[in-house]
């Protein structure tokens, strides 16, 4: 599916979110299933496959990595995470460290750490996704695949400290 | 005034708004345009969410049931909303209380059961229908004929507390329009809509659970940005330390209680709680043993822990939402327990704001569930007013290494749906085993396990080969269903989750038929006036239909509908609930098409953004989009 056209909006990895999420309400009031108690059982069926439809492509484009994923996959590019081509040694070497640098401030319940780890994957991550944003101007091709995993590390990275910092607050 | 009573047999069915609470449950319905809650003969609206099961067989509900408690500790449940969906084993369960649980045998399904009187088994949703059956009954005093419920539950409840809830709400004969989050339920009471726009965050601490959400409002649409909580976090827990604390003043140890002493503690350390809202110390005196006071000072400390867990829940809810404290336009104060001076005074200093809380926080979810009742079930309302929910927890399937693959993130708007495809790992695999959890962590084992198959019958294929698709959908109530397939051969299988310690359907049915005095007959009764609403309904959404979009009419089309219209109205003259059910989907037939029109003339406004009465009308571009909307329904995954 084209999460793009089900929201109308053009085929962008620059997506302005707040005008998005407007858009995405004003579709969920057109379509949402408590529009249609009272209609006939096809049109409820049919109200909630679109629904659940502009609930998805809203999901999709709204996350940075799946917006680049589905840009790719819509010109053709082969994407999943288990075909994605080797990553960079020496970043892998620097995530790596970066991991155990955040196993070691859990240890010693360093939440301070945490944070300044976080930050900087965080500024990190920021930085690559205005870096994708300019090659996918230019077009989407495979040559944008590391940077997409590079995304992925991030992710799992912050979704890790979102767990420590519960952790250590607990 | 009798002449006023008298029942009439054409009022429309009232649908009513039901809050199943920790502590206290109580029912509301909206007359004229007001949600009221609906007071019992005592003229009382708070039903302690307390059941006596005597030895005698009789149920107790509410109020007498509480004068029970002392007396009959194991036979009387309190607080049974702690135990919903919860296996036997959790540790939810073994926490200090007076109950006798029924250990589970091996091979049995791992529910929680409480022993009562006479040796009678109840479990908790049977314990929570008795508690619904009380609430019908106060409504139908009221209203005579019920037109369904919104059930609120807390917004962290995971799918086996839903689906328990939804069980319940089945067992008690209720017709259930909507499982609804008692956060986005009270938000909806203060009326917000009317007047406001703007981020706000919604603070529910009720007898046992927590809840935080925070909502965007815009135009009339509720749209919950996230969620978060605890829902074994409340008011109890409060009960509970002051418990603790008297015992180890009195140098008792707490595993070595009789239930009589339990009871009685967990009693007055509820009543020192509610003492301390007005008065800063209270006197406690246990019969036999010195007497001694509680200051304020020392409850706030012995709750602080309990505050701090909200905290965490609020700051990652924030957090998920992408607001500070500072872009909050206010903060709504829900649940009993939000009366206690210490969490008053945290949610102010957490959201640097003063908390709202002019509509009483106990009674404000049941008010806000019947507003949504209304706007469901309602007769002919046409509101603009729109809740947007969503999962409170992530969804997702075990993977290699025990570790979870998320399919649906938490905070995804419900209703929701989404694919994932997983391969075999072992050459010569012809069974996958699926393993659906909820939550946030990263091994399976540390999350809620909702449900286990197998998916068999693959043939032999090499590792790697075989394509096994799983499609996750959550509907409005936040309940999942997942189908499996696996592509190259096209073996399905479609799984309603229904937890090990849920009651399977049939069982639901049969308890059902049990619980009705003459059961064919009534569900007869029942099949024809639901399916009469049902087509008085149709029959005014067709006309309006008709006339609001006269233009998207083909030729010839309406004299069809109208047709089918008139077929319909003469089968409800008949009292043949089968008749009306054919020509509702004769009517459904007849207007298809149309429908589509209409549908795709709603999304090309929405996306042009612009508002029915504000938009001239475009059929040519209505059309157009129904193709790329016929192309989004047939994709692959």
């Amino acid at each position: 599916m084209d999460p793009f056209s089900t929201l109308g909006i053009a085929r962008s990895y620059d997506v302005d979110l707040a005008a998005l999420e407007k858009t995405h309400r004003e579709l969920s009031r057109a379509l949402h299933p408590d529009r249609y108690v009272g209609a006939s059982a096809s049109e409820r069926r049919s109200a909630l496959a679109k629904a659940v439809d502009v609930n998805e492509a809203w999901r999709i484009v709204r996350d940075p990595i799946r917006r680049a994923e589905v840009l790719l996959a819509l010109s053709g590019v082969l994407v999943a995470e288990d075909r994605d081509p080797k990553a960079d040694p020496d970043f892998l070497l620097e995530m790596m460290e970066q991991r155990e640098a955040l196993s070691s401030a859990r240890q010693a319940r360093d939440l301070a750490a945490v944070h300044r780890l976080a930050q900087a994957i965080r500024a990190r991550s920021d930085e690559t996704e205005r870096e994708l944003s300019l090659e996918f101007a230019r077009g989407s091709s495979e040559s944008l695949l590391p940077r997409l995993g590079e995304l992925r590390f991030y992710r799992r990275f912050l979704d890790e400290v979102s767990t420590i910092e519960d952790e250590l607050a607990a | 005034m009798a002449l006023f009573e008298i029942f009439d047999p054409k009022a429309p069915p009232r649908p009513i708004g039901i809050d199943l609470g920790t502590t206290n449950s109580l029912v509301a319905y909206v007359a004229n345009e007001r949600p009221v809650a609906i007071a019992d003969c005592d003229l009382e609206v708070l039903v302690p969410s307390v059941v006596a099961y005597l030895p005698d067989g009789d149920v107790v509900v509410g109020r007498r049931a509480v004068q029970l408690a002392g007396e009959h500790p194991r036979d009387t449940i309190v607080s049974v909303k702690r135990f919903m969906g919860r296996g036997a084993n959790d540790a939810e369960t073994r926490r200090l209380g007076p109950y006798d649980f029924v250990p589970a045998s091996a091979g049995e399904p791992n529910t929680v059961r409480f022993r009562v009187a006479g040796g009678r088994v109840v479990t908790p949703v049977e314990v929570s229908a008795d508690i619904l059956r009380t609430l019908k009954a106060q409504a139908e005093d009221e209203l005579r004929t019920l037109g369904g419920a919104v059930i609120t539950v807390p917004a962290y409840f995971d799918d086996a507390q839903r689906q328990a809830t939804k069980d319940a709400a089945r067992l008690a004969g209720l017709d259930v329009l909507r499982l609804l989050n008692e956060p986005t339920a009270a938000a909806l009471a203060y009326g917000l809509e009317k007047k406001e726009s703007g981020t706000f965050a919604v603070y529910d601490l009720g007898g046992g659970t927590f809840d935080v959400t925070i909502l965007v409002l815009d135009n009339g649409i509720f749209q919950v940005r996230s969620t978060g909580g605890d829902s074994q976090l409340g008011g109890d827990d409060m009960d509970r330390a002051i418990a603790h604390h008297i015992l180890a003043e009195l140098g008792f140890d707490p595993a070595r209680q009789t239930p009589e002493l339990v009871r009685w503690l967990l009693d007055q350390a509820r009543a020192a709680k509610h003492e301390l809202t007005v008065r800063t110390e209270v006197e406690v005196e246990v019969p036999g043993q010195r007497r001694f006071s509680i200051a304020r000072a020392r409850f706030e400390e012995l709750v602080s822990p309990l505050l701090e867990r909200t905290g965490i829940a609020c700051r990652r809810a924030m957090k998920d939402a992408g607001v500070k404290p500072e872009d909050l336009r206010g903060v709504i104060l829900v649940g009993g327990a939000t009366r206690v001076p210490a969490v008053r005074r945290y949610v102010a200093d957490l959201f640097k704001k003063e908390p709202l809380g002019d509509i009483d926080p106990e009674q404000v979810v049941a008010l806000g569930a019947a507003v949504q009742a209304d706007l469901l079930g309602g007769q002919g309302r046409s509101d603009d007013v729109l809740l947007l929910d969503v999962i409170p927890l992530s969804l997702g399937i075990e993977v290699g290494g025990g570790v979870v693959d998320k399919v649906l993130p938490r905070n995804s708007t419900i209703p929701c749906a989404a694919r994932a495809i997983y391969t075999t790992q072992e050459d010569n695999q012809t069974g996958f085993e699926i393993h659906v959890v909820q939550g946030e962590r990263e091994l399976a084992a540390d999350n809620r396990s909702l449900a286990r198959f197998v998916l068999r019958g693959i043939p032999r294929m090499p590792a790697g080969m075989a394509r096994l698709e799983m499609t996750f959908n959550v509907d409005t109530d936040g309940l999942l269903s997942v189908h499996a397939k696996e592509l190259t051969t096209g073996i399905e299988q479609q799984v309603a989750v229904k937890p090990s310690y849920g009651l399977d359907d049939t069982t639901v049915e049969r308890m059902l038929l049990e619980a009705l005095d003459h059961g064919e007959h009534d569900l007869t009764v029942r099949l024809l006036a639901e399916n009469k609403v049902e087509a008085s309904r149709i029959l005014a959404a067709t006309r309006k239909a008709l006339e609001v979009d006269a233009d998207l009419l083909e030729k010839g089309e309406k004299a069809l509908i109208e047709q089918a219209s008139l077929e319909l109205e003469q089968a409800c003259d008949k009292e043949d609930a089968s008749r009306i059910r054919s020509r509702i989907e004769a009517l459904d037939d007849a207007t298809k098409t149309f429908a589509g029109r209409r549908m795709n003339r709603a999304i090309a406004r929405a996306i042009e953004g612009k508002r029915v009465d504000a938009v001239e009308k475009t059929v040519e571009h209505a059309r157009g989009i129904e193709a790329a909307h016929a192309a989004g329904a047939t994709r692959a995954g």
